[in-house]
């Protein structure tokens, strides 16, 4: 192939990242009268970190009890996040958010209710009530596609997004390549919505499978890196996330393993959480796998989560709800020979990935209170920002992201791209598949994956941090030799140069917050302490290539509504 | 590991691959059936078992998963 074909397209609204809040920005950026394209990876039936299924929604309902209320539920994000959330956006996209976004679900045919009509509503991970509102998403994404494809949004599957386009410091759009065919893809828009979730395959693995993934390995990081080169600011990269999942499968279902009572116990039976964490087993996530990472490391392992003391109604509840989040975790349970109501379940600390440092705040992009960045003309949703995280923030900052962006474009004049950075993304984009030597894709991927556990992992020091630093740009050194055997591989040679990019920012963010926070999310044996004037956001941003740091401080005060 | 897709029951129609959010399916050009062609790249999400019309994928768990 020399120069592929280019499909050009212009469009009101650009979405980048088909998931659960790019798919709720472009039915609300629709239902506004903006003309919408969406450009996604796979295919939005079932793309993105929910795309088989999902089992919770967070959200207070104000059905009477005081932990039920917005104040209550802003006291907890504030409480949880101490600082790393800025309470005034949260409540704008999300809490203004969450009554429509609620009744929206319900009308698309996907209601969080139960079948007889009820809320079933379990607490955990810290929840001073109930919050979890348990419900059967394994249908909700081809029901939310349903709905974008009947709106008439132009839908461009199969396409990987590169880079976005730049026009006089606006953002005009993005470019990328259809990954079946090869055509090189430009589209451009009066307002562009970033909507590519978590980072995953940033850490090396501990199953040794690569791609055995907590969240979805097609997700690594696409906004943030595009958006980071662009210009755009961003905040808490220098958090490592990690869950607790079963041995061997990282496969979601934490909350709804402690939420219906399941109890963490090591290798001598004894119930162990409650020398960690005063909440014992409905401790915060990252005290959760700190202890199951302690208890190994202690030799107290395995370690497994006991559910034998459920009720039959409860194991039955319990089981339908894990297969809501990966459909197959019940057949890998069945296969190891497990039955939850007669054998505990051996777990382990899942891979790390960049997905903010506590429940309902993510890491990437700053955004405001209308999900806008720092760049004009680009929107941000989803876990992809600084300012959402998971299911129902994603839904809610999907849809304020889409209203802002259609308003925004609706005003808006359509930028011109520049010829120089669309020739050159293309050849960027073309040169991997010429190359007939070099490196593969896997080989710098899964190298730079070891570094980041070895030396921006779960225990950091300054020295340490550096020589990692070190390392990841030497391997960066080597993009230009990176070799794809054909269109798949050239997506993941892509998604290298993204997944490096993030790695060095997340190295630089987590040497310049000197203390600790959030157990092993940020873990600084050379700066062992937390301290309160540390209680905000560490931001980065790209001046002339280097990353540029500075500290954004928060408060955890609760905003008027 | 892979999805097992089932030679007899699978109908060529591509659900499958068209809904794999990782890319790892492929229609062979010759029997017109599915298979798992970048199958390390497997997550499990069972999302093609889900959507296949004709019950033709089931998921075998492989030992590094089961035994670790």
């Amino acid at each position: 192939m020399t120069s592929p074909d280019t499909v050009a397209i212009e469009t009101d609204v650009l979405i980048v990242g088909g998931g659960l809040a790019g798919l709720s920005a472009a039915i609300a950026a629709a239902e506004r009268g903006a003309r919408v394209a969406i450009l996604e990876k796979a295919g939005i039936e079932r793309s993105g970190a929910i795309g088989g299924g999902v089992d919770h929604f967070i959200a207070y309902l104000e059905a009477g009890e005081p932990w039920d209320t917005r104040d209550a539920y802003l006291r907890w994000i504030g409480t949880m996040a101490r600082g790393a959330v800025d309470l005034r956006v949260h409540n704008a996209i999300y809490c203004r958010e969450l009554k429509a976004a609620i009744e929206r679900l319900a009308r698309i045919g996907n209601p969080l209710t139960q079948p007889d009509g009820t809320y079933y509503r379990t607490a955990a991970l810290g929840m001073p009530g109930p919050y979890a509102v348990n419900f059967n998403g394994k249908h909700l994404k081809p029901r939310l596609a349903k709905v974008v494809r009947g709106l008439g949004c132009q839908v461009m599957d199969r396409v990987a997004t590169t880079n976005l386009l730049c026009n006089g410091g606006r953002v005009a759009g993005a470019m990328g390549f259809q990954i079946r065919t090869g055509e090189f893809v430009v589209a451009q828009a009066k307002a562009t919505v970033v909507t590519t979730g978590r980072v995953d395959r940033l850490f090396e693995n501990p199953t040794g499978i690569h791609f055995n993934t907590w969240q979805c390995p097609s997700d690594v990081g696409a906004a943030q890196a595009m958006a980071f080169r662009a210009g755009a600011a961003l905040a808490n990269m220098e958090y490592l996330r990690i869950t607790v999942v079963p041995k061997g499968f990282a496969a979601a279902g934490l909350n709804a393993l402690t939420g219906m009572g399941g109890r963490f116990i090591n290798a001598m039976g004894e119930q162990f959480m409650a020398r960690y964490d005063p909440r014992g087993d409905k401790a915060p996530r990252y005290r959760l796998a700190q202890a199951v990472m302690e208890e190994n490391h202690a030799g107290r392992g395995p370690v497994f989560i006991d559910c034998r003391q459920l009720t039959a109604k409860q194991m039955e509840h319990l089981y339908a709800t894990l297969s809501y989040d990966k459909d197959t975790l019940p057949d890998f349970l069945a296969q190891k020979g497990i039955d939850l109501a007669k054998d505990p379940v051996e777990v382990m600390a899942a891979e790390g990935h960049l997905g903010g440092p506590a429940e309902g705040v993510g890491s990437g992009l700053v955004i405001d209170e209308t999900c806008g960045s720092t760049l004009e003309g680009l929107f941000a949703a989803g876990d992809c920002t600084n300012a959402a995280s998971t299911a129902s923030p994603a839904v809610t900052s999907g849809c304020a992201a889409g209203k802002a962006a259609a308003a925004y474009a609706l005003k808006a004049q359509q930028g011109q791209p520049s010829r120089e950075q669309v020739e050159a993304e293309r050849e960027w984009v073309v040169a991997p598949l010429r190359r007939k030597e070099g490196i593969l894709p896997r080989e710098m991927e899964e190298t730079a994956a070891r570094i980041m556990w070895q030396q921006v992992g779960p225990a950091r020091t300054e020295a340490g941090m550096r020589a990692g630093l070190d390392k990841l740009l030497r391997l960066e050194a080597h993009l230009d030799q990176l070799r794809a055997r054909d269109l798949h591989e050239l997506m993941r040679a892509n998604e290298v140069r993204d997944l490096l990019l993030i790695g060095k920012i997340m190295a630089t963010a987590a040497l310049y917050r000197r203390e600790s926070r959030f157990g092993i999310y940020h873990r600084r044996l050379d700066c062992p302490e937390m301290e309160d004037a540390w209680n905000g956001q560490v931001r980065v941003k790209n001046e002339g290539g280097r990353i540029a740091v500075s500290f954004c401080p928060l408060s955890a005060e609760v905003p008027e509504p | 590991m892979p999805p097992r897709i089932d030679g007899v029951k699978c109908n060529g129609c591509g659900i499958c691959d068209e809904h794999c959010p990782v890319d790892v399916l492929r229609m062979d050009e010759g029997s017109g059936l599915a298979f798992a062609k970048y199958a390390e790249e497997c997550w499990h999400c069972g999302v093609c078992r889900l959507d296949c019309p004709t019950e033709a994928i089931d998921f075998v768990f492989p030992p590094q998963m089961l035994l670790i």
